[in-house]
């Protein structure tokens, strides 16, 4: 065997997986230089540094696996903390001035935006792709290509206080809200809305009137076609009307109020995702995390959402960005890390099968048929008609649910036509 | 060096008299002839600047920057010529504050004035050969059902060529010439190792040519149907064909599997023949089409009216409230005979030391209906929508922003109090004259010639005040059913921001074209209120 | 300055007539007591949506506003955080940068008010309504154009380039002729011009004049100014995120900002404990620069 990184990271792997039943990641990389110089990688490090992007909500999870990558491969890593609100643009308004990064780490639903403004190249994950679960590589193609790496996937749940119900035998969301009132708390089912309205968390709910923002294919990627509407959409609305009027639902309730009265032991049941379970768990809670059950009939399935790394259509180090986003962080030792660190179930099947978190692992039931969100640029305008649409039916200014709704339906086809 | 180009510089400065030896003249108001001490600092000054602008001069040649090159040229001649001339007297003081705005603010407002031309936004973010670039790019497709090859990248003078292996054979092929048997290869499992009269790259020289390598494409064959072999990691290479092909002499883009021919439209975009268009596409100059959009969109004809309103009396609220509070409370505690002034007047511009966002975070917490301080401890458990309710959230707006903007006013006030002489209450007083008179006839009149202006520019400031409105109310409640999500508190700049950025795609060059309109307005308003201020001062 | 505080305060105590602390009876009530009524319920709604701030940086893990159960954790464990997300780094930049923009626009400020205060020019007119029109453009695509502008200047001068703390402050220096002027312009304005004249004669050069005369006697505005350019800066994030692309480079704005942005995640206890004591400087600068704002020599008094 010669010098290559095929052979280079044939070795990291052995190395990773080892590091992986080790302790943390300080005591891990000390250990992994070992072995790698050990072999013939005697090559002087790489030359070029790899600037990564990386937002404050993901720079505590990437940290150790860019330092192992460093390591490993002699490539210098510059992780460049920027903040999520605004990582995005500035990703778009500075990769063509040159100034941008090499690697950029987010969310799945950037790609339609990026492509749009062509600041990402596709990447190839080969045979790879396979390895992940459908929905996190589907989540990253747009026309046909793949644009990232996915790591990690989260999805919403239904979220149970067992001091306060220790079982649940609900199997229809009407029943869930019956119990949790028998329950006697301040709230039965907590779903956060806030005044702009919260469309995300409503989507299961939505979702079971068979309702789906867009149509959905047979291998169930998206159409164009906007699938809300109709008369399903027309009785979701309805339904949602009587959940305002029957106070479950309130425009008062944004993020912090559910979590603060959900921590406070106010209600049996809440609705989020894993990132308010974790402080749940610390602070002591016990908690069982099931699929939210179903308002309309049919199955109630929730956005995915994936995390990964698109590489920039102007890197200067395309090979390096390369070697980091599609041979090292898809392995298997490397979506471990990242799992442990993040609490989010890994986007690669055999690490995922590994997980024996029971939350986690009821998020990931929860979300199995979910789809991941829609990425195409006009979702901006998407979520805005929407969450004000359904908080406008929830908090009463809507009289006319199904009325308002269509107008809702015209207007974000409006939306999308003015767009393209 | 830079001493010796003052000298030539400075037509006015006396040529031969080297400033150690002229002895300074009294009597005579212009420093030019003053060569004191106060001379000699003025010369190491603008010594400093010359040599920090030639240098600057000499780098912005280096690097092409010719407008930079120009400016500064520009500069150090004013500057030079400013410092050293006996007629540009106001100049002195106003050059240095005068560059820093030309540069900072004037620029700023230009180059938005540029963009407001241009159709930059999403899908047209880059220059053409950008998108050029990442539509090709885009379209470059893996050949269906094709496998995947380890690969070697080998050189031989500086010529790059990939090798693999194919039903246990070894190929070489470059840019030029397909894949081919290579004699001689040694290779080991599935990977070419060794190949005669070619090096195989190492690390560090595939690091050095990253850009080389990955450009790379070996054709598979003579037929260009085949594909072509290309690598992303420099180790493993598939075979991709391109949907798109970009001929340069004719500047079209052709689908290679439908034949469509695109061609470059006037609005930056690759357009075939029946209207499709191909994306990304480019920045280009679009005149006047923004601005005629604004005039044109019905989204933004309905509620303007409304918002407008909303916009002029918000502000104008703001200016009146922030200013009468903080007016009222300067004066309260002007009083020496309250004690603990000091630690008082540090506890009031609290609201202003604390960062705005924060404020209005906690404000949007109190003022929620269900949770809220307002509701639950101080009324005790009511049901008002503070935030919720169109009128009520517009009266929240103006109250949080009367929390957050009194403090700025108090200080004002508090400082431009003492240019009121105190002998001047003393003969008022003595004449009988009651507190309320006293502030009506000469506080308020003596204060208002300072303060005016800013009364103005807060109006202005007001105005477009996004950041309050963003993040207190987000615009909301919003309209019922309107074609943009927009709302009751929602003022022009934050609805621009809806249309511009919020709804689909962000489109820089409309949101400039409707923010210079905004300033048009907003400039023209305050325009005559600055005229009315000045005659105040005549007074 | 120690003589003109004292003189200051011999005024004031001349232009009540009366010691301070003499003064009771009737006439207290009537014209002091409601000053501290004002007082007490100024600073409790000054105060009070500041409680939930403190009460958030006493708790870890808990939100900002969505709970009116104040206080019920106490534990200094957010401010000990602080460090390890780099916050005394940022508290370090933005004290610089406020600092030196705080000067810089003090100085620039006042020059410019003099001229436009004392000289008559042509165009002075017009340059006063122009400045008062240029900062009034709306700054909602600044950030493109200060980008770029920063990229090209790197080339030249990389200090005043992205990612520097003093391309930062040549930023804000750039909004130095600004609301600000038009204070001290009025201000000046309001010094008597037999000053000048008088120095003048005296044989002093403008400039001797500016430094030794105009700017002591308004050293109250001077302090207003200064205190109001470090607060405007000190709070600004728009622009300072815009410029400072690194995180060890931030300002402590921008730091809070980076620690809000996401709702879902935000270390709501961390960024509190931030605020509380990025508020600080502030108020402490406000105490330090009272005596010269409030015990400033006033202009009157110069002509006794």
């Amino acid at each position: 065997m010669r010098r290559s990184i095929p052979a280079f990271a044939a070795v990291l792997g052995l190395a990773l997986t080892l590091t992986a039943c080790g302790s943390d990641s300080d005591g891990g990389t000390a250990e992994t230089t070992a072995p790698a110089g050990g072999e013939e990688t005697t090559a002087p490090a790489l030359t070029g540094t790899l600037t990564m992007w990386v937002d404050e909500t993901r720079i505590d999870v990437m940290k150790p696996i860019v330092e192992q990558f460093q390591t490993e491969t002699g490539v210098k890593v510059d992780l460049v903390q920027k903040v999520s609100g605004d990582i995005r643009t500035d990703f778009v308004s500075q990769v063509p001035t040159g100034e941008g990064p090499d690697v950029i780490i987010g969310a799945h639903d950037w790609t339609g935006e990026f492509v749009n403004n062509g600041v990402v190249a596709p990447i190839q994950l080969g045979d790879k792709a396979e390895e992940f679960s459908t929905s996190a590589v589907q989540a990253f193609t747009y026309d046909g290509q793949i644009y990232g790496a996915p790591y990690a996937i989260e999805n919403i749940a239904l979220v149970r206080n067992n001091a306060i119900l220790p079982e649940t035998k609900a199997t229809t969301f009407d029943e869930l809200v019956a119990e949790g009132k028998a329950a006697g708390k301040t709230y039965s089912v907590l779903i956060q809305q806030g005044d702009q309205g919260d469309a995300y968390h409503l989507y299961p709910l939505q979702t079971s009137f068979d309702a789906p923002i867009f149509t959905q294919d047979a291998d169930g990627s998206y159409t164009s076609e906007l699938g809300l509407g109709g008369e399903n959409g027309d009785k979701f609305a309805t339904y949602l009307q009587k959940l305002g009027q029957e106070k479950v639902l309130d425009p008062a309730l944004g993020g912090d109020q559910v979590k603060e009265a959900f921590l406070a032991g106010e209600s049996p049941y809440i609705v989020t995702g894993p990132w308010y379970t974790t402080e749940f768990t610390n602070a002591g809670l016990d908690i069982s995390v099931l699929p939210v059950p179903s308002a309309g009939g049919s199955e109630a399935k929730p956005f995915v959402g994936v995390q990964g790394a698109f590489i920039s259509a102007k890197s200067k180090n395309p090979v390096l960005a390369n070697e980091f986003v599609t041979n090292f962080l898809t392995t298997e030792a490397v979506q471990t890390e990242l799992y442990k660190a993040g609490g989010r179930l890994p986007a690669l099947k055999t690490a995922a099968a590994k997980v024996d978190d029971p939350v986690l692992a009821g998020f990931n039931e929860a979300g199995a048929t979910g789809a991941p969100m829609p990425s195409i640029p006009e979702m901006g305008a998407m979520w805005q008609f929407w969450g004000t649409t359904q908080v406008q039916i929830i908090g009463g200014q809507a009289t006319d649910p199904a009325g308002a709704w269509n107008t809702m339906v015209t207007n974000m086809q409006g939306a999308i036509d003015s767009a393209s | 060096m830079s001493q010796q180009t003052i000298v030539p510089d400075s037509e006015h400065a006396p040529p031969d008299s080297p400033p150690g030896d002229a002895r300074p003249t009294r009597g005579d108001s212009s420093p030019a002839r003053n060569f004191g001490k106060g001379f000699l600092v003025k010369l190491a000054i603008v010594a400093l600047i010359d040599a920090v602008g030639l240098y600057g001069i000499l780098t912005a040649i280096a690097v092409e920057q010719w407008a930079i090159m120009a400016f500064l040229a520009l500069a150090l001649v004013a500057v030079n010529w400013i410092y050293f001339s006996r007629r540009t007297l106001p100049a002195k003081y106003l050059l240095p504050g005068l560059l820093f705005l030309l540069v900072y603010v004037v620029f700023t407002a230009a180059y938005t004035g540029y963009v407001a031309f241009t159709n930059y936004g999403d899908g047209h973010n880059s220059t053409k050969q950008d998108a050029v670039a990442a539509i090709l790019a885009q379209n470059e497709q893996r050949v269906e059902g094709s496998a995947a090859f380890p690969l070697t990248v080998l050189s031989r003078d500086d010529q790059l060529a990939f090798a693999i292996v194919r039903d246990g054979e070894a190929l070489v092929g470059t840019a030029e010439d397909p894949l081919a048997p290579a004699q001689g290869a040694k290779v080991e499992a599935d990977r070419v190792t060794e190949v005669p009269d070619w090096q195989v790259l190492g690390f560090a020289e595939i690091a050095q040519r990253q850009q080389e390598i990955v450009g790379l494409r070996v054709p598979a064959s003579d037929d260009p149907a085949d594909g072509s072999l290309r690598t992303q990691d420099a180790s493993t290479g598939y075979l991709y064909e391109s949907v798109m092909a970009y001929d340069e002499d004719a500047d079209t883009m052709t689908n290679t599997q439908t034949g469509v021919v695109y061609s470059p439209n006037e609005h930056g975009q690759f357009q075939a023949e029946d209207g499709s268009t191909i994306s990304p596409g480019w920045r280009v100059t679009v005149g006047f089409e923004n601005f005629t959009r604004a005039f044109s969109d019905d989204r933004l004809r309905g509620p303007f009216i409304e918002i407008f309103l909303w916009n002029f009396a918000f502000a104008l609220f703001s200016v009146l409230s922030t200013f009468v509070l903080g007016l009222f409370l300067a004066v309260v505690f002007n009083d020496p005979r309250v004690r603990g002034r000091k630690l008082l007047r540090a506890l009031l511009i609290l609201p202003y030391a604390v960062p705005a966002f924060l404020s209005a975070l906690v404000w949007k917490g109190m003022l929620n209906t269900r949770s809220g301080f307002l509701n639950q401890v101080i009324l005790g458990g009511a049901d008002i929508g503070w935030l919720s309710d169109p009128w009520l959230a517009k009266l929240s707006v103006l109250g949080v922003n009367l929390w957050l903007g009194f403090p700025y006013m108090f200080i004002v006030c508090t400082g431009a109090l003492q240019s009121i002489p105190s002998d001047v209450y003393e003969s008022a007083r003595m004449d009988g004259a009651k507190p309320w008179r006293l502030m009506r006839s000469i506080t308020l009149p003596l204060l208002m010639v300072s303060v005016a202006p800013l009364l103005v520019a807060s109006f202005a400031f007001n105005f477009n005040n996004f950041s309050l409105i963003y993040m207190l109310t987000g615009g909301g409640p919003n309209f019922v059913g309107t074609p943009v999500v927009i709302g009751h508190t929602d003022i022009l700049i934050s609805m621009v921001y809806s249309i511009a950025f919020e709804s689909g795609l962000k489109q820089y060059g409309f949101a400039s074209a409707l923010s210079i309109l905004i300033f048009l307005l907003v400039g023209a308003i305050s325009w005559w209120g600055f005229r009315r201020t000045r005659r105040l001062e005549e007074l | 300055m120690t003589t003109q505080t004292a003189r200051a305060t011999s005024t004031k105590a001349a232009g009540t007539g009366l010691r301070p602390s003499g003064t009771r009876g009737r006439r207290w009530w009537r014209e002091v007591s409601w000053r501290y009524l004002v007082a007490v319920v100024m600073i409790v709604v000054c105060v009070t949506p500041l409680l939930y701030v403190i009460s958030a940086s006493l708790n870890p893990g808990g939100t900002l506003v969505g709970s009116n159960d104040l206080f019920r954790t106490v534990s200094g464990e957010n401010f000990a955080e602080l460090e390890a997300r780099g916050f005394w780094g940022w508290l370090g930049n933005s004290l610089v940068v406020c600092t030196v923009t705080a000067i810089g626009t003090v100085l620039m400020g006042a020059a410019a008010a003099y001229a436009f205060s004392r000289f008559r020019f042509k165009g002075r007119e017009q340059g006063l309504t122009g400045l008062l029109l240029a900062q009034m453009f709306p700054q909602t695509l600044a950030f493109v154009a200060i980008f770029l502008l920063l990229l090209t200047l790197k080339d030249v001068f990389p200090a005043l380039g992205l990612d520097s703390l003093l391309g930062l402050i040549c930023v804000y220096l750039g909004g130095a002729l600004g609301v600000n002027t038009f204070l001290m312009y009025g201000f000046f304005n309001s010094i008597p011009r037999e000053l000048d004249e008088a120095a003048k004669m005296d044989g002093a050069t403008h400039t001797q004049i500016y430094w030794t005369i105009i700017l002591r006697l308004v050293t109250p505005i001077l302090a207003v100014v200064g205190l109001l350019s470090f607060i405007s800066s000190f709070g600004d994030f728009l622009i300072a995120k815009v410029v400072l692309q690194r995180s060890e480079n931030w300002t402590v704005a921008v730091g809070l900002y980076s620690l809000a942005a996401d709702e879902r995640t935000a270390p709501w206890g961390v960024f509190a404990a931030g605020a509380v004591i990025a508020a600080v400087p502030v108020v402490l600068l406000f105490l330090f620069l009272q005596k010269y704002i409030v015990g400033g020599l006033t202009a009157g008094s110069v002509k006794g």
